[in-house]
């Protein structure tokens, strides 16, 4: 496949990459190099113009403390457009941890003004208050492969199931145009109570797994280079396979560690 | 009255516990002494001579409280500590009754106690120190502490309860730490490493403080030690660490290795200057007899192979353990162990912010086992340039501990050192396999 290039825009390393988050970019980079597609990484910076956001074909962002989530949101606003114009497009995006409740309408801390959101999905997220538990441990869930626009079969990795490890304090409603992700089998997913997990906007992906979702869900890191390169060269691209051995068992031993029946 | 009741409810279930083995040693009669009295520390602490230092910090705690304790011994000093692990307000409790007579007498002169990140305000509340060492502040299981900013916030508010009485000995190269100061009333003393430690070009990834905890603008780095420790000024407001001015002492004992552990002996040395008020000349003497603390660069003789254990729980910390193997041996053999229960944190994703750079090009042979053995794996295949099979040649996965350490004498020979990088409960796994001993 040498001569596809992408180009990963990532929202600001620096500020927004709590606790593993890399993994996503570094998975997303070696499945694509193995394959022989060149990569860019475009970290997204204060200093980024619009004109550089406008070139990037797959788009991630990871969590943030809340000092740094400050910083992210002042500047974020500058790039709104820039953001939604990709989303729009149907550029695959891929946000966890604290990043989709950027991407949402608002999030409410426990304390302290309500935060705007970009308002890229329909989704509305609360802070129960400082007395309440986080939400925390590991996560299997059924990914709602319908709300992707992509047939599972279409995918080298065969598995409906996603699994991960979320350690939140907000909670998560979908709005009525928002679709969930994944549906939770174990774990709490966005608000511990619907089941729902994540949320999906055209190929755009929320997720409250934090730190490294993909390296372990290789068939969603393989759906957003499939979709990706299918929005930059206007045709589907099917990908040359990859031997997944070691990242099946490491999927399937926390499926078996959580009781889930594969 | 209330205390010594307190104290002999505390020396019955010590008793108790000892003579039937019930486990759970190090924490039940701190527990029951508080039990019966909450303000038990406090009122017992009440008018004795015991000079009490608080050690706190992401990484170093146990190595820099045993170098204290060693150098304080060979200088006469009688000093007890609280045990591994045993960090929280009753394991310091235990500790204290554990090392009291039943008339309630202390025949220590010196009390060091390990203090975990969140405990400390906590502790504060029971116990006036003579004074805390602060070490450094890194992201370290994020599933129990929570960020780290939030634990810079705690302390600070517990920091300015504090009397005059007890000073402060902070780590000036963590900017977070460094900033502590502005909450404390006591003397404040600071501690920095030889210039030639100062080794790294650019910020790594495994960095946490890189803002300037004044104002929030990012942080301009002259020199970086590793990870955010380093000589640093904030170009808005003007807080940096350049200023500092204080005497860096270049004396290492041989067993130590790693920048890491020179932070580790500094704080160690400046405390038992400016508290114990010793001379220089005999800290470096006791020194020459310092052995290792368990699991931290400790070396275990086991089938005729060298065995070097690093601890290594957290990005930082397992960074440093690779830049030691890296300046040790070009061609090592490694076991990774990677858990996931309680003492190590739940949640392993912190390896994805590891450098294993270093270790894919140094490393001939890497053995990887634990809980989340297949997770490391990946971290280590998604290290690799290209799925070729130098990944297949160079890692072998054994989830079973005995299996990963059959491979481990397998692929080396008599006489070879080996190096082991696990988590806490890993490390006590392996510890009583290679020792035939368990510690706890």
């Amino acid at each position: 496949m040498e001569n596809y290039t992408l180009t990963i825009g990532w929202l600001y390393p620096d500020l927004m990459s709590t606790y593993g988050d890399r993994g996503n970019v570094i998975t997303l980079q070696k499945r694509c190099e193995w394959r022989g597609i060149s990569i860019k990484i475009l970290p997204i910076t204060p200093e980024t113009t619009n004109h550089e956001l406008s070139t990037i074909n797959l788009l991630f962002g990871g969590g943030s403390q809340d000092r740094e989530q400050e910083i992210v949101m002042r500047d974020l606003k500058s790039k709104s457009d820039s953001i939604h114009k990709l989303i729009e497009h149907n550029i695959p995006s891929l946000f966890v941890c604290g990043s989709p409740q950027l991407m949402g309408k608002f999030y409410e801390p426990s304390e302290g003004k309500r935060i705007e959101g970009l308002g890229i999905f329909d989704m509305e997220t609360r802070h129960p208050g400082p007395t309440d538990d986080r939400l925390i441990g590991n996560v299997v869930a059924k990914v709602n492969w319908e709300n992707l626009q992509l047939e599972s079969s279409q995918l080298k990795v065969k598995s409906s199931l996603i699994v991960g490890f979320e350690n939140h304090g907000g909670r998560t409603t979908l709005g009525l145009n928002a679709k969930p992700f994944a549906t939770v089998i174990v774990g709490n997913g966005n608000n511990g109570e619907d089941k729902t997990e994540g949320v999906v906007y055209k190929n755009a992906i929320g997720c409250y797994f934090h730190g490294p979702l993909l390296p372990k869900n290789p068939h969603i890191a393989d759906f957003l280079i499939s979709k990706a390169l299918e929005v930059k060269y206007e045709k589907s691209i099917e990908l040359s396979p990859l031997d997944d051995s070691l990242e099946i068992q490491a999927h399937n031993s926390i499926v078996k560690k959580l009781g889930v029946r594969i | 009255m209330k205390s010594l009741s307190s104290l002999l409810a505390g020396k019955f279930t010590n008793a108790v516990i000892k003579e039937f083995n019930l486990g759970s040693g190090s924490t039940w009669p701190g527990h029951v002494a508080l039990k019966v009295n909450p303000q038990f520390l406090k009122d017992f602490l009440k008018n004795k001579k015991l000079n009490i230092v608080l050690v706190v910090g992401t990484n170093g705690k146990t190595t820099t409280s045993k170098l204290l304790r060693h150098i304080l011994e060979e200088n006469g000093h009688r000093v007890f500590q609280n045990e591994e692990g045993a960090n929280l307000v009753n394991g310091i409790t235990t500790s204290i009754i554990r090392n009291t007579n039943k008339l309630g007498r202390i025949s220590y002169d010196t009390a060091i106690f390990e203090v975990d990140e969140n405990n400390l305000p906590h502790i504060l509340k029971q116990i006036t120190p003579t004074a805390i060492v602060f070490l450094n502040l890194f992201r370290d299981q994020l599933d129990r502490y929570g960020e780290v900013h939030t634990i810079a916030q705690k302390w600070k508010k517990a920091l300015v309860t504090l009397p005059k009485s007890t000073t402060i000995i902070l780590n000036a190269d963590d900017p977070e730490i460094r900033y502590l100061e502005k909450n404390i009333e006591g003397k404040t003393y600071y501690f920095s490493i030889p210039d030639t430690y100062f080794s790294k070009k650019e910020i790594t990834h495994d960095t946490d403080s890189t803002h300037c905890p004044e104002c929030g603008t990012k942080l301009r780095f002259s020199k970086i030690a590793y990870s955010h420790l380093g000589k640093y000024t904030c170009t808005k407001c003007g807080f940096t660490n350049e200023t500092i001015k204080e005497k860096i002492d270049t004396f290492v004992p041989t067993v130590l290795s790693g920048t890491y552990n020179i932070y580790n002996l500094q704080a160690a040395i400046k405390t038992a200057q400016e508290i114990f008020d010793l001379p220089i000349e005999k800290i470096h003497t006791s020194l020459q007899t310092f052995t290792p603390a368990f699991g931290r660069q400790e070396l275990i003789e086991y089938k005729k192979r060298n065995i070097l254990m690093l601890l290594s729980k957290n990005p930082a910390g397992f960074n440093q353990s690779l830049s030691v193997i890296a300046d040790k041996d070009k061609k090592s053999t490694v076991l990774l162990a990677l858990n996931d229960r309680i003492p190590d944190g739940r949640d392993v994703s912190w390896i994805w912010d590891v450098d294993t750079d270093e270790l894919i090009t140094n490393a001939s042979r890497i053995i990887i086992t634990g809980d989340r053995a297949y997770d490391m794996g990946l971290r280590i295949k998604y290290s690799f340039a290209d799925q070729s099979s130098k990944f297949t040649d160079a890692v072998i996965i054994k989830e079973k501990t005995n299996d990963a350490i059959n491979e481990l004498i397998k692929n080396t020979k008599d006489g070879e050192t080996v190096y082991i990088l696990p988590t806490y409960s890993a490390m006590l796994e392996l510890r009583k396999i290679l020792t035939g001993k368990e510690i706890l």
